[in-house]
């Protein structure tokens, strides 16, 4: 069936708009490239990189848009649209599953492993029954997106207190709409991350679990990636991207302060909330372990059909 | 009349052109209940919170929100965000515009054609703009030309169905007079089937540009694009509840201004049009 119509405006919508981004330059000056990353807490590292100087030192000029999603990232680099972004380590392994050129380039954001100080956890209404993380069974949990890292980790906090993960209920829900959903009492839990963890908290929550620690005890949930293709095309932007990134991942682990200032400028969290929060750390190590385990659980729950070639997902 | 496209609202061209009821003889009046009835859900707003009827940590009290709104409107980001969502709302609509207006007048002028396509209109029509998300990301990625994208398919079937309407509105006594003058294609178009046509196509843009800016917003707020929706979209991922409130009152106040604007400029296009020069008598 022809559609004449639709695909007119198709076209003049095409005209109209041109192609896609483009990234790298070439010979002489910074190279220019785009990387995408969601406006959250975990991102600050690549904000300090830039505001330090730190990419330009390492001849990259570099742009960082915004995605609201983590479920973006990965089209718009298999694309070409970024040239790297930040995304959720069991959303990479899912990619690579489906067989999409990505790899991963250098660590995004690690738990604190410090059970009941880490920037994301399960929390409980006030006056809940629920005391421990074996109470859970049977509870219906929210979690921001289904098949993916909060639940997948929850399910084995459960499953380590003894309890029966395959009885609890997850739901789909934004994060900054938890908060007012466990007070509602629509949800029993919430797992939820920091800035939402503290709000929780001061709505008076209780936080019961650090499902982050129980999974491994330094567990990055998400690391900078790109694609085959860029590798192959320019190893060398890409050594430069790594080798800035791990300068900026360091120089935010060391001065927290510097993360409370930065949140200032590329979120809207109020700076009472950003003196407060608890916040991840960043270290430069690949942390190879921590992904086999997070693999090992999707496989267990059956969101991974096979076991992961983490050789294939690693640059 | 062969009009394959059934619409139950379908205008007629006095109602298409309405530029709202007759001018009031009591304008003060009106406006003073206007000022109340707005000051009564400002006070309305404020207790609620207040009074712990819901939390202000999920609804702050209208005071708050509007200080938040206060300090927004003087930081140039702002400024720019709106700018950036008027430019994806106009450039959308302009290309719909003149997309359906080109399509619809050749393809009204044709009833073998515009049966030969209705059908897939019809299919087409229904599809939710929101729907087609997924698909711009894909296509075009997170820039303008996946938010332009959606805003283009949303407003042009608004203004598409009109022009088809307007142009099977003719009437077919101005037409045969018009023929029988010896006017030649182009002048019959010009001088009767555009002026027939105007009243539905200015309906249609209205409607149009109420729904461009519903999409532009939402793909911002989505796609991450950049403008209000996007502001909305880093507000919320932050907490920030007074603020995500600010901006919502600030897409809606957009809203009014848009369709104010069209308003002014339907009555100025359509001011020979029966329906206008009858108010200007009342």
């Amino acid at each position: 069936m022809i559609l004449p119509v639709a695909a007119t405006v198709t076209l003049l919508a095409t005209a109209a708009c041109g192609g896609g981004g483009e990234g790298g330059g070439d010979g002489d000056g910074p190279q220019s490239i785009t990387v995408g990353a969601i406006p959250i807490v975990d991102v600050a590292p690549l904000h300090l990189g830039v505001d330090q100087g730190i990419f330009e030192k390492h001849g990259i000029e570099l742009t960082i848009e915004n995605t609201t999603g983590g479920a973006q990232a990965v089209p718009s680099v298999v694309s070409g649209e970024f040239d790297f972004a930040f995304g959720n380590t069991t959303s990479l392994l899912v990619a690579q599953e489906q067989d999409l050129p990505v790899r991963i380039v250098a660590n995004g954001v690690t738990s604190t492993g410090e059970e009941g100080n880490d920037f994301g956890g399960v929390v409980v209404p006030e006056g809940s029954d629920i005391a421990e993380p074996r109470d859970l069974e049977d509870a219906t949990i929210a979690v921001n997106n289904l098949e993916n890292i909060g639940d997948t980790t929850v399910r084995n906090t459960v499953r380590q207190a003894g309890g029966d993960s395959d009885t609890i209920e997850f739901v789909e829900l934004p994060f900054p709409e938890m908060p007012a959903a466990l007070e509602r009492g629509d949800v029993d839990a919430a797992w939820v991350v920091e800035p939402f963890l503290t709000s929780a908290k001061a709505g008076g929550a209780t936080e019961i679990a650090s499902n982050f620690v129980d999974a491994h005890e330094s567990l990055s949930v998400a690391y900078y990636f790109t694609t085959e293709q860029v590798i192959q095309e320019d190893p060398e932007l890409v050594d430069n991207f790594t080798a800035a990134m791990e300068e900026s991942l360091a120089y935010a682990n060391d001065n927290p302060d510097e993360v409370r200032r930065i949140l200032g400028e590329y979120t809207e969290i109020e700076e009472s909330v950003a003196q407060e929060i608890v916040l991840p750390t960043w270290p430069t190590d690949l942390n190879r372990e921590s992904t086999q385990a997070v693999a090992d659980l999707m496989v267990h729950d059956g969101v991974l059909e096979d076991k992961p070639d983490l050789d294939e997902l690693y640059r | 009349m062969s009009t394959d496209i059934a619409d139950p609202a379908r205008p007629s061209a006095a109602a298409a052109a309405e530029g709202g009821p007759p001018a009031p003889k009591r304008a003060p009046n009106r406006l003073l209940l206007g000022a109340a009835g707005v000051a009564a859900f400002l006070l309305l707003w404020e207790a609620v919170p207040r009074l712990g009827i819901i939390p202000g940590r999920f609804l702050p009290p209208a005071t708050e929100v509007l200080a938040t709104l206060g300090e927004r409107v003087l930081l140039p980001e702002f400024w720019i965000a709106v700018l950036d969502t008027l430019i994806a709302w106009g450039l959308g609509l302009a290309i719909a515009f003149a997309a359906a207006v080109v399509l619809g007048f050749v393809v009204g002028a044709v009833p073998a054609l515009r049966r030969f396509t209705s059908s897939t209109v019809e299919f087409l029509r229904p599809i939710p703009s929101v729907a087609l998300i997924p698909l711009a990301i894909l296509l075009y990625g997170t820039d303008l030309a996946s938010t332009l994208m959606l805003v283009i398919y949303a407003a042009f079937w608004q203004i598409y169905i009109q022009v088809l309407y307007g142009v099977g509105d003719i009437d077919p006594v101005a037409e045969q007079t018009a023929r029988s003058y010896g006017l030649g294609r182009f002048a019959r178009l010009r001088y009767v089937a555009w002026p027939s046509a105007l009243p539905y196509l200015m309906t249609g843009l209205r409607l149009g540009a109420s729904v461009a800016l519903i999409l532009a917003v939402t793909g911002q707020l989505i796609i991450g694009t950049p403008g209000l929706g996007e502001q909305i979209a880093v507000a919320q991922a932050s907490g920030a509840t007074a603020l995500v409130y600010a901006l919502i009152i600030a897409t809606g106040a957009l809203g009014v201004a848009v369709n104010v604007g069209l308003r002014a400029l339907e009555r100025r296009a359509l001011r020979w049009h029966v329906s206008v020069r009858g108010e200007e008598n009342a």
